[in-house]
């Protein structure tokens, strides 16, 4: 690892003491950007499953109507659905699953069966099907009294703004961690020239060039960096298997496991290298800014 | 090769240490630089060595006046003088050998030709045998020869001094004096800052005398006088 990075050979970094814990720190922000990166994407994915899933499934309606027929709304229903361009299926579902749904709210009882209950027809609509939704419950509407048209749509939009704030949160909770990180490696990297100020200036008189300091400077804290962000990324994704073990165990469908995708994982695995660079480039600019100050 | 016009320096809002110093130093040219304990000494040899710049006047090295030149171009200039520091400033954790392999390594020299090199000067200075030992091992007289070979590892145009012979005896003083002769005969141009006025009197070359930040032309107890090459 030292040789991929590069020793300090003349400034000798490696004895300093402020710099010691700098792999902790770097891991515990590490490992708060990688909870933040998989909540990122792990919403984004749910937000996009939710979509697609509402979008292509809608529910008919049928008031309960005791003077009416309802068998025969539901048939009537049925036609018109199927009939319509866009339409891929439509099941009328029977009173006693509509009841069956309700167990786990109201409990079994033959009293339930007695309840007012409407009636309900699945539809399922074609993928990219440009159906106009408003028109065709307008349509229902009119040709069958009592008929709704069930898009889920204010349901979904206000699980999508939740998911779409907490991704805001997670992004802004990552440009905090990667602010706070600049912050202590500026402050680690200034005490690191006022300690090797001599030896600096020794070296600056025999010939060397800002870039040949700064570069033992880069290499150092970007190895401690990587050192740090390893260890940090572990932990997170450990943290993440079990939680998707919870979430797995507790079988509730709406909670979101920890999916990050294939961009998610590729940003995860890069994270350690991106912390890298962004200590490497933070180092390299604090130290030709300190030295360009001196003779 | 070196040129100080009208020079004065300060440190900070300070009173000024040097005060209107004007000399023309010739190449392959041997000066002495001397004065009382805070004349301006180590001050003007930091000039040369480009650590500090002029408050007001100018300094020209290698024909380019020193206000003139970028950053970028300092370490250029620097590689082109070699300076021996009274408390040597040599790196404790490096060897004798790194120690004076460090110009050439800043450089960019490569590896084969560094270390053979440095073999070869350590060995012409007497330390042939210490190539390993770090500084911290080695005498007050060791350490400084130590320093004189990084100062000239790079064959340097200009070579500065600052007493050099001040940390050891009578006899290793006189060996690197002829040390600097013969550097300053193969044309470097060499100054020597020292309290010691009976070496001055001995090698009898062109002296720099500093007084209160002032540059005069002779040292008192001395009959040596600035040459021509030294318009102080």
């Amino acid at each position: 690892m030292i040789q991929l990075f590069g020793k300090s050979a003349e400034l000798q970094l490696e004895k300093d003491v402020s710099s010691r814990y700098l792999p902790i720190v770097i891991s515990a922000m590490v490992f708060l950007a990688a909870l933040s990166i998989s909540g990122m994407f792990s919403l984004s994915d749910a937000i996009s499953n939710w979509s697609s899933t509402l979008s292509e499934n809608l529910t008919v309606e049928i008031a309960y109507d005791p003077s009416a027929n309802l068998d025969q709304k539901v048939t009537d229903a049925v036609e018109l659905l199927a009939a319509t361009p866009g339409v891929s299926a439509v099941r009328a579902i029977e009173t006693e699953e509509t009841l069956k749904l309700l167990e786990p709210f109201l409990g079994k009882s033959s009293i339930i069966a007695e309840l007012p209950i409407p009636r309900l027809i699945e539809v399922i609509i074609e993928d990219d099907s440009a159906i106009d939704l408003l028109a065709l419950n307008e349509k229902l509407a009119a040709a069958v009294p009592g008929a709704k048209l069930d898009t889920h749509r204010p349901w979904l939009d206000k699980m999508t703004l939740l998911g779409r704030t907490i991704q805001l949160l997670a992004a802004g909770v990552m440009v905090l961690v990667g602010t706070v990180t600049v912050i202590i490696v500026i402050f680690a990297v200034r005490t690191g020239l006022i300690m090797h100020s001599e030896v600096i200036e020794v070296l600056h008189l025999i010939g060397a060039k800002d870039g040949y300091i700064a570069e033992q400077f880069q290499n150092y804290y970007s190895r401690l960096t990587f050192l740090g962000a390893l260890p940090g990324l572990a932990v997170a994704i450990i943290i993440m298997i079990i939680f998707n073990f919870l979430v797995g165990s507790l079988e509730a469908s709406m909670l979101p496991s920890l999916a990050l995708g294939w961009k998610g994982l590729s940003a995860l695995i890069l994270l350690p290298v991106l912390v890298t660079l962004l200590t490497k480039y933070t180092v390299r600019h604090v130290v030709l800014k300190n030295l360009s100050q001196m003779m | 090769m070196v040129r100080f016009e009208n020079v004065g320096m300060r440190y900070g809002m300070g009173p000024e240490v040097l005060r209107d110093i004007s000399f023309h130093l010739r190449p392959g040219s041997f000066h002495f630089l001397t004065g009382p304990t805070g004349a301006g000494k180590s001050s003007l040899l930091k000039l040369l060595a480009l650590s500090h710049r002029p408050s007001r006047g100018l300094v020209t090295l290698f024909k380019r006046e020193v206000s003139s030149l970028e950053r970028d171009d300092l370490p250029g200039f620097r590689r082109k003088i070699g300076v021996v520091y009274q408390d040597f400033r040599l790196l404790d954790h490096l060897s004798a050998l790194d120690n004076v392999a460090l110009p050439l390594k800043i450089a960019g020299a490569k590896n084969e030709q560094i270390y053979q090199h440095v073999a070869e000067l350590l060995e012409w200075v007497g330390l042939g045998n210490q190539v390993d030992a770090k500084p911290p091992t080695l005498s007050g007289g060791e350490k400084q020869r130590v320093a004189i070979a990084r100062a000239i590892i790079n064959r340097p145009q200009l070579l500065i001094a600052d007493e050099p012979t001040g940390s050891m005896d009578a006899e290793m003083g006189l060996r690197l004096m002829h040390l600097f002769l013969e550097l300053n005969k193969i044309g470097t141009t060499v100054v020597v800052a020292t309290h010691d006025l009976d070496m001055i009197e001995r090698f009898g070359n062109p002296v720099m005398y500093l007084k209160d930040g002032l540059l005069s032309s002779k040292a008192p107890n001395t009959s040596t006088e600035t040459s021509d090459e030294t318009d102080a």
